[in-house]
């Protein structure tokens, strides 16, 4: 094969590598809308700051908290008991520091798991129970110097 | 360089695959390959994991890469620089040839377990900008795996040059912009006077001592650097090997230590380690690093460069390990003919399409397995596992091939490579003993179970398959054309 139809081929690989994930970044900015901050946004972020404080969590930015969690609770809330849903979005929670081939589970921080559960009770509290069952088995140690 | 420096069996003794027609000349600069490998290594993915440790990750980061980086490094840079191929043929020069076999296949049977969970991460990122719904949706993961699978099989075949270029761009695209957005608004935050959310004194310089749990940690994250050597068997597409391995892989170093430590200390400035927490994902702990600044838009372009950077990633584990199996199996008739095959570029398609299907049952595992948890970190700590017998072999035939052939032409020597090999064999041995503590997954079941079940996982995968096809392998395996390139003597 010539050099050139080698480079050619090679170049509808990169147009295609570009085409998809310029397409896939425009369809996330146009699926992607700021949380509008009002009154029930507020109040569910000023419910969870108190929920932690209460547990004894230091109060979070309760406007970072509205832009992410917004009434619902987002992504936090997205079937939080599922085995996938444990077994994958949970992934950097519960492994070591590796992304490539080295990525092996650990023992988790429990106040990390903790946390995701008054998320659930302010936002969803009717998925705190599948949740439960879920981590319910997690050994969990105290391995963040807070 | 002196004629002398240049290791005589790089330039003229082209691997087997080359000779086949993909590579006669050289493909690769050193900083392709340095992207390369860094790429193999290190992304984004772990910076909110590691930003709730706050000062502490830089601790958790450096101390695994002088006791386990630094060793895979230096010795795989003199490795390299002294002879083609890459590990499979240091530990056939070093120790034996079924070793040297032994050390590829745990390479390569470890990437079969790695691309279901990478993908997934993929297809969960791609979830969370379509539809978050689909994360928890084990047939959408299955295909997307499969798809992405097959497509890297596709790019891969058209040549190392090909997927090179890719894995470059995926790095650069998907890792150093983002992780330079990351470190520059987390400056920016710190410039404009904030307090760091993450305490940064001296009593936050280590992490929590809470006994095994922070051992697990600690030991386990040494295993964040293993890939470096991967890319090794490249080594023979570089213009000048012998110079330019060391180059590139000192160059990989310091990419993979900035891009594992820099971002998530940014991270750590700027989001709390519990409002890290409070998000399941790591997208969504990007979302709240980018609403801090009023630019949660971001997100999803963040999210789209991450995706960039694992197939990039994706693609180096694909054309290196099979490569290394495919080199000595021919020189050896080690594997079956059918699996030596080669496709016109000289790419190991039919090692890739065998590999493909084992992946592909796997994703299906993902959409029939209801409790796929289980199943996936079993596989996660196995195939670490796997890897870990690569290093042992690897730092035990540096050491020897110094002993037996000390004179042999070498671009780069280790200082004080014993002490070196020493580390790199003992760390590598306190992470082999810690993947038999049961990690959260496995809060209440038996320890010796979890034990069984990771021993034999390590036995069947990286002990008796391997020992398998020595034992029934033919004569008319070992392929003419391998005989004649000079490949492990």
């Amino acid at each position: 094969m010539s050099p050139t139809r080698f480079a050619s081929e090679h170049k509808w690989i990169y147009i295609g590598a570009i085409v998809i994930l310029v397409g896939m970044a425009i369809a996330g900015l146009i699926k992607y809308s700021t949380v509008k901050r009002d009154t029930q946004t507020a109040a569910k972020a000023n419910q969870l700051s108190e929920d932690l404080v209460a547990a004894g969590y230091p109060a979070p930015d309760t406007e970072t908290v509205e832009y992410v969690l917004g009434t619902d609770g987002g992504a936090v809330c997205e079937d939080p008991g599922s085995a996938l849903t444990t077994a994958l979005q949970r992934i950097q929670q519960l492994t070591n520091g590796a992304t490539g081939p080295g990525m092996r589970p650990i023992i988790a921080d429990t106040k990390a798991i903790g946390a995701e559960r008054i998320v659930l009770q302010v936002y969803c509290p009717e998925k705190v129970d599948d949740f439960d069952e879920a981590v319910d088995e997690l050994k969990t140690d105290d391995t963040v110097r807070r | 360089m002196s004629s002398m420096d240049v290791p005589a069996d790089l330039p003229k003794q082209p691997s087997a695959a080359a000779r086949a027609g993909s590579a006669a000349t050289p493909t690769l600069t050193w900083v392709t390959l340095a992207l390369m490998t860094t790429s193999s290594v290190a992304s984004l993915r772990a910076a909110p994991t590691m930003a709730v440790y706050g000062l502490a990750c830089v601790f958790l980061y450096l101390v695994p890469a002088i006791v386990f980086l630094l060793p895979t490094a230096l010795v795989s840079a003199e490795l390299a620089s002294g002879w083609s191929g890459g590990v499979y043929r240091w530990v056939a020069e070093g120790l034996s040839k079924p070793l040297g076999f032994l050390a590829v296949w745990c390479q390569f049977a470890m990437t079969i377990f790695y691309y279901p969970s990478l993908l997934a991460f993929v297809a969960s990122t791609i979830a969370y900008i379509i539809d978050p719904a689909l994360a928890s949706n084990g047939l959408y993961t299955a295909i997307v795996i499969m798809v992405l699978y097959w497509t890297g099989v596709w790019v891969s075949s058209r040549g190392t040059k090909a997927l090179a270029g890719l894995a470059s761009w995926g790095l650069i695209i998907g890792t150093l912009i983002p992780g330079t957005v990351l470190v520059v608004l987390g400056m920016v935050f710190l410039g404009q006077g904030n307090p760091s959310a993450a305490p940064m004194d001296s009593s936050h310089l280590l992490p929590q001592w809470t006994g095994l749990a922070s051992l697990v940690l600690i030991v386990n994250n040494f295993l964040s650097y293993s890939g470096m050597e991967m890319n090794a068997v490249h080594v023979s597409s570089l213009k000048d090997p012998a110079k330019e391995y060391p180059k590139s892989m000192f160059m990989a170093v310091g990419l993979v230590l900035l891009i594992f430590i820099l971002p998530a200390l940014a991270i750590s400035w700027v989001v709390p380690a519990d409002q890290l927490s409070l998000t399941a994902g790591v997208m969504q702990a990007f979302d709240a690093f980018f609403s801090y600044f009023g630019v949660g838009w971001m997100t999803p372009i963040a999210a789209v460069m991450l995706i960039s950077a694992s197939l990039g990633g994706m693609l180096t584990w694909l054309a290196g390990p099979s490569k290394g199996l495919l080199e000595i199996s021919r020189s050896e008739g080690y594997l079956p003919p059918f699996l030596q095959k080669l496709n016109k570029y000289g790419i190991q398609q039919n090692i890739l399409v065998t590999q493909g299907v084992v992946t592909s049952v796997i994703a299906l595992m993902y959409a029939f397995i209801p409790n796929v948890s289980s199943v996936y970190w079993i596989f996660s700590t196995i195939t670490t596992q796997v890897y870990l017998i690569v290093y042992l072999l690897m730092f035990a035939a540096a050491m020897r091939l110094r002993k037996s052939q000390p004179d042999h032409p070498r671009g780069y020597r280790v200082p004080a490579i014993g002490l070196v090999c020493t580390v790199g064999l003992l760390s590598s041995l306190a992470a082999l003993a810690i993947g038999f503590v049961p990690p959260s997954q496995f809060g209440t079941g038996s320890v010796w179970s979890y034990v069984l079940m990771i021993g034999g996982g390590l036995t069947v995968l990286g002990l008796l398959i391997p020992w398998a096809f020595l034992k029934f392998r033919k004569p008319s395996w070992r392929t003419a054309a391998a005989e004649s390139t000079g490949g492990p003597s």
